[in-house]
């Protein structure tokens, strides 16, 4: 027994050995200057190769080059070419990972999901390029000498004294003064200059749960018109019993989310030609933001009516039922004051007292 | 062994002449609809602004030029520095003015003019460079006030500056 099974093993371990291994041990095309050229050459026989370049020029005959017309043979044919047999279609439904058929990614021009642009180079989009963006970063610049060190911060979140034995396994305390923790602010740098992320149109229509829903149609009609992008609605969250609202029951909102080009362009609009014509208007508040970079404001209905899109086509729209709307524009910057120093660059006003 | 081969050979083939034939709609509870994204028409509009100057931007309007009376290059929120957008009334022959001083009341009397306003956009800076100027000297002869008084007294009064110094203030 103990014989065979050590005669098995032999027979299994030999031939690995005799197998001659896929890479030359002594062959090393590493080579140092110091090292002979020829010494650690390649052997492979160059003979084969072909000593004409491709770059040097080949000398064609006159009447290929003469018959070469793609543009008249594109005219001269009668009928529209064939398309591809092969159209790729994508599946109507995702039906998750595991499934064998899966739909192309949404930037593929095959996709269901595919939004093909940008078509256009806004001015806005220009205009950050050429001034906004160096503007911002000679504004941000803080110089630090040579050899300079920042003073070490204290971590953002505080570990527990361990002056109770119950804060064993504790998770770490908040920051000093409040539970919130805020976004880092990094120095502002040549690639983290901020910049304007996302617009979104957000309009509160109260009356469409207390009388019908044309009030929530013509909301939607109008924020589309003037942001060139669909709608989505929402129903309440809260309860507002003086308006009779529900929650879960009605659908009160009205919301528009722009990003890139659609987003440039209204900007563009509000700022150029809808703000200045508002009456009796100061600027934003200087108070409005979130503290993490994003500024919101309102617009009255009649401000709203102001768009060059609504105004072209009044009567469309009956005018008690257009709506008032909130207006975010989120921003790359991770504090209330680079938001709106990027904003006030980008020609939107602030007053009264800035809250950072 | 040589039975079973058959068998099973047909066994396969009426399998596949099943599903060839049959079509089975099977049902995925896990299957979301993709939508096709949609967007509103957009044309290419001009917008002029009240200056001249124009530029392109995609709009749902299908008007193709936007002329605008009001916007950033005439309005005074944008060009604070602006006289000709100032509310100031247009008096050359100062006959305003005269009457102004003549029957005006006290609100009404110090209304300024247009020549006033320009005047008074280049004064604050010289107001306020000579109110600079002289809150530096005073502070500078406070101190060497201090100085002074420091060096020509001896040192067990030293409390003494302090006190005058919050007196001429």
């Amino acid at each position: 027994m103990a014989a065979s099974e050590s005669s098995r093993y032999l027979a299994r371990s030999l031939p690995r050995a005799f197998v001659p291994t896929a890479r030359p041990q002594g062959f090393c095309l590493r080579r140092n200057v110091s090292d002979q050229a020829s010494s650690k050459a390649a052997p492979a026989d160059l003979n084969e190769l072909e000593s004409a370049s491709s770059l040097t020029s080949t000398t064609l005959s006159e009447a290929t080059a003469k018959s070469f017309d793609p543009i008249a043979r594109t005219k001269a044919r009668k009928k529209q070419l064939p398309r591809s047999r092969y159209q790729f279609r994508s599946p109507k439904y995702d039906r998750g990972p595991l499934h064998p058929h899966q739909p192309p990614p949404p930037s593929d021009p095959s996709s269901r999901l595919y939004v093909p642009g940008p078509f256009s180079l806004p001015r806005v989009e220009q205009t950050y390029q050429s001034t906004v963006a160096s503007d911002i970063l000679t504004l941000c610049y803080v110089h630090n000498p040579p050899g300079f060190k920042p003073p070490p911060k204290a971590p953002r979140l505080r570990s527990w004294d361990d002056s109770s034995p119950y804060h064993k396994n504790r998770p770490l305390r908040g920051p000093r003064g409040g539970d919130v923790l805020r976004l880092l602010r990094k120095p502002i740098n040549f690639n983290n200059v901020p910049q304007l992320e996302r617009i979104t149109i957000h309009s509160y229509v109260k009356q469409a749960a207390q009388e019908n829903s044309s009030w929530l149609h013509v909301a939607g009609m109008a924020v589309q018109a003037i942001s060139n992008a669909r709608v989505e609605t929402f129903k309440s969250k809260t309860s507002v019993a003086t308006w009779s609202i529900a929650p879960g029951r009605d659908t009160v909102a009205v919301k528009a989310e722009l990003r890139g080009e659609d987003m440039l362009h209204f900007f563009g609009k509000l700022v150029d030609v809808v703000m200045p014509r508002i009456k009796d208007w100061e600027g934003v508040k200087g108070s409005s933001g979130d503290s993490s970079g994003n500024i919101t404001f309102g617009l009255e209905p009649e401000n709203v009516a102001l768009f060059p899109e609504i105004e072209v086509n009044y009567d469309m729209y009956p005018p008690k039922m257009i709506p008032g709307c909130h207006i975010t524009i989120h921003t790359s910057a991770k504090t209330d004051k680079d938001a709106r120093l990027l904003l006030s660059a980008m020609g939107i006003p602030f007053y009264g007292k800035m809250v950072d | 062994m040589t039975l079973s081969i058959p068998l099973r050979r047909s066994a396969v083939t009426a399998a596949r002449v099943q599903t060839s034939t049959t079509f089975i709609c099977s049902q995925c509870r896990h299957a979301t609809l993709l939508r096709r994204p949609k967007r509103p028409y957009t044309f290419t509009q001009l917008i002029t602004l009240s200056d001249g100057s124009a530029f392109t931007h995609r709009t749902t309007s299908p008007a193709p030029v936007y002329r605008s009376t009001r916007d950033t290059r005439n309005s005074l929120l944008w060009n604070p520095s602006s006289s000709k957008l100032m509310n100031v009334e247009e008096d050359e022959a100062g006959r305003l003015a005269a009457f102004r001083a003549k029957f005006g009341r006290s609100w009404d009397a110090n209304t300024p003019t247009e020549a006033e306003a320009s005047k008074k956009a280049e004064q604050p800076d010289k107001e306020a460079e000579a109110a600079a100027r002289a809150a530096a000297e005073e502070e500078e002869d406070n101190l060497l006030d201090l100085i002074t008084f420091m060096y020509s007294t001896s040192y067990h009064l030293v409390e003494i500056p302090a006190l005058r110094v919050r007196a001429s203030r």
